[in-house]
């Protein structure tokens, strides 16, 4: 299980009017954990009025820059993206898990490699670390990056990726796509759709025939539209890589409703089982797991290993009260949302709900 | 940009998902579950393959039992620390069972799923000898790559690229076990080498799965598949089929 580790905020820059680069450095012994690989992201855990919030953003800085920094833009109605933006100071300390992800392909100092990566809004995070890494550890390598925004002002990076296009004269190239602000060239005004797309490739503004990778970070209709339209442009399906936007993550989540405290009667219990959208009234035998209860049913409930470490069967209590006997994969901030292993939990009280789907 | 789309909705237009942190709860345990039974089934296929290596009947044979032993348990390794990255306790998770456990020779009708792990129901029973081991290697390794090559397809991309590393592998594997069964061939004879034919053939058919079901649709609906079990089960029917003919051995 991968643990946190402290990082220090050494600087806080503003990017566009609601978009902040947080430039962090590991302390407490932090400093090995924190090796990262292009297009990595970290993932953040804070304490928002005595509930965990976790939220991952990509880091923004390239392998060789000697900081790691990350980009994060306010989200409408985001606890953590709020905070960031309005209240973390310098000095303060935050914590992260080590990078994960594998938004990246293996560099190569010889390759004359000619990447593709199209962003939108703060899509650009990851594909800006990407660019940074490749350009530099790539010297013969060419990138043209498609880039859709809403307007010239809300452009995140936008020097950053000038004085990129300035440093490497000749290998970068970036094209930005705006929504609402018109440009001298028509096709890249407006939404980055599929017909875009396959007009931007079929005009000669973006090489798709000589492209290796095309690495693609935005909200989910544009991946796909941009992905369906590479592949008309006969590009495999494994060059053609994904990062889902950090937005998409789950919101905040609600407490659990809490019943009233049935105490067991020794009666026999009735269990509320919701899977896959249907919900079904069993009774279990004293002593027989939630899981075991749901299989006895013919309910298909998901589980692996039955010892409690590989988490598959996990699932929340809605109602009523249960008792975990092992517990090796949910975390603390999980169990406190209500979520338990249901291969090691019994209930406690004569009526207990619980769900698969949340 | 702000386009509402629904998770469900993009994964049925073919989308990838890439972290732990944006996959919905039934896609997560879904996921989960095709993972442990991959990596229940190379940690048991190895543990049972381990013990024949000391049976090899030459070096070359030795050193390809060790190297499938070993590169199968590598290949669990790498699929359980994305199941690590979903909180799975990793080192508990391997030790939580005893992978070399099969049923006895001759309980062994029809197993099912064990109780306690996920492996494929062909890796409970017993290999019984090397010529046993080689063609169940034979047939489970062509079953193998069909089967990882669906597995390579799945929408949780970070999945996707680790089962694409591991296929040409498997293959590899394959392979090897082709070139003892060639040799079994001249030192065993026919007869005993379509004995182990016969008795493993339905048995590496039936680890393709049922032929059912809404649940399928349920899987196919988040691009955790594509292919039904019973069209990849004829695809191996059929290239194995015809592996067999070509050293003179019949399909069971």
């Amino acid at each position: 299980m991968s643990r946190f580790h402290d990082l220090e905020v050494t600087d806080i820059r503003k990017t566009t009017r609601d978009a902040v680069v947080v430039t962090l450095r590991p302390v407490n012994g932090a400093a090995d954990h924190f090796d990262f690989v292009q297009g990595q992201y970290l993932t953040f855990r804070r304490d928002f009025d005595g509930e965990e919030l976790r939220r991952s953003y990509s880091i923004c800085s390239g392998m060789d820059d000697g900081v790691l920094q990350v980009g994060i833009k306010r989200v409408e109605g985001g606890a953590f993206s709020a905070w960031v933006n309005d209240e973390l100071q310098v000095g303060e300390v935050l914590q992260a898990m080590p990078p994960m992800g594998r938004f990246h392909v293996p560099l190569d100092a010889a390759a004359r490699g000619h990447y593709l990566g199209f962003a939108a809004g703060s899509g650009i995070t990851p594909v800006l670390s990407i660019i940074r890494t490749t350009l530099r550890r790539e010297p013969h390598a060419s990138f043209t990056l498609v880039y859709a925004n809403k307007g010239v002002n809300t452009i995140m990076f936008r020097e950053e990726l000038e004085d990129l296009k300035n440093a490497y004269l000749g290998r970068f190239n970036v094209i930005h796509v705006l929504g609402t602000d018109a440009q001298e060239i028509d096709l890249f005004t407006g939404r980055l759709t599929q017909g875009k797309c396959a007009e931007l490739f079929r005009t000669g503004w973006v090489d798709v025939a000589s492209a290796d990778t095309a690495f693609i970070c935005g909200p989910e209709p544009m991946m796909l539209d941009i992905a369906a339209a590479l592949r008309d442009a006969g590009m495999a399906d494994d060059r053609i890589r994904f990062e889902l936007f950090a937005s998409v993550q789950p919101g905040r989540l609600k407490q659990p409703p809490r019943a009233a405290r049935v105490e067991a009667t020794g009666k026999g219990t009735e269990i509320t089982i919701t899977l896959d959208g249907a919900t079904r009234k069993v009774s279990a035998d004293e002593g027989q797991s939630l899981l075991d209860t749901a299989l006895a049913n013919d309910i298909d409930a998901p589980f692996a290993c039955r010892a409690g470490v590989c988490s598959t069967c996990r699932c929340r209590v809605i109602e009523g009260e249960v008792e975990m006997a092992v517990n090796h994969a949910l975390e603390d901030y999980e169990v406190e949302k209500g979520y338990v292993l249901s291969c090691q939990s019994r209930p406690l009280t004569d009526r207990v709900r619980i769900d698969y789907d949340q | 940009m702000t386009d509402g789309m629904s998770i469900s909705d993009y994964l049925a237009q073919g989308g990838r998902l890439t972290s732990p942190a944006n996959v919905p709860p039934r896609y997560r345990a879904e996921l989960l579950r095709m993972m442990a039974t991959f990596v229940d089934s190379e940690l048991a296929g190895a543990a049972g393959f381990a013990d024949l290596i000391n049976a090899a009947p030459g070096i070359e044979e030795r050193i390809a039992a060790a190297r499938i032993v070993l590169e199968k348990t590598v290949h669990a390794q790498r699929v359980l620390r994305q199941m690590g990255e979903f909180g799975a306790d990793t080192a508990r998770y391997y030790t939580h069972h005893p992978w070399t456990a099969r049923d006895k020779p001759g309980a062994d009708a029809a197993p099912g799923r064990s109780e306690h792990d996920m492996r494929l129901s062909v890796f409970n029973y017993p290999l019984q000898g090397w010529t046993d081991a080689v063609v169940m290697n034979l047939l489970m390794g062509r079953a193998v790559v069909v089967q990882l090559g669906e597995l390579a397809q799945v929408s949780y991309q970070p999945l996707a690229e680790t089962f694409r590393g591991i296929l040409p592998v498997e293959t590899r594997h394959a392979e090897l076990a082709l070139e003892g069964v060639e040799r079994l061939l001249q030192t065993e004879g026919i007869e005993a080498v379509q004995a182990a034919v016969t008795l493993w053939w339905p048995r590496v058919a039936a680890s393709f799965g049922m032929d059912a079901s809404d649940k399928f649709a349920r899987v196919k609906a988040m691009g955790l598949r594509h292919t039904p079990n019973a069209d990849l089960r004829a695809a191996w029917e059929r290239e194995t089929t015809g592996i067999l003919a070509a050293l003179g051995l019949k399909a069971a």
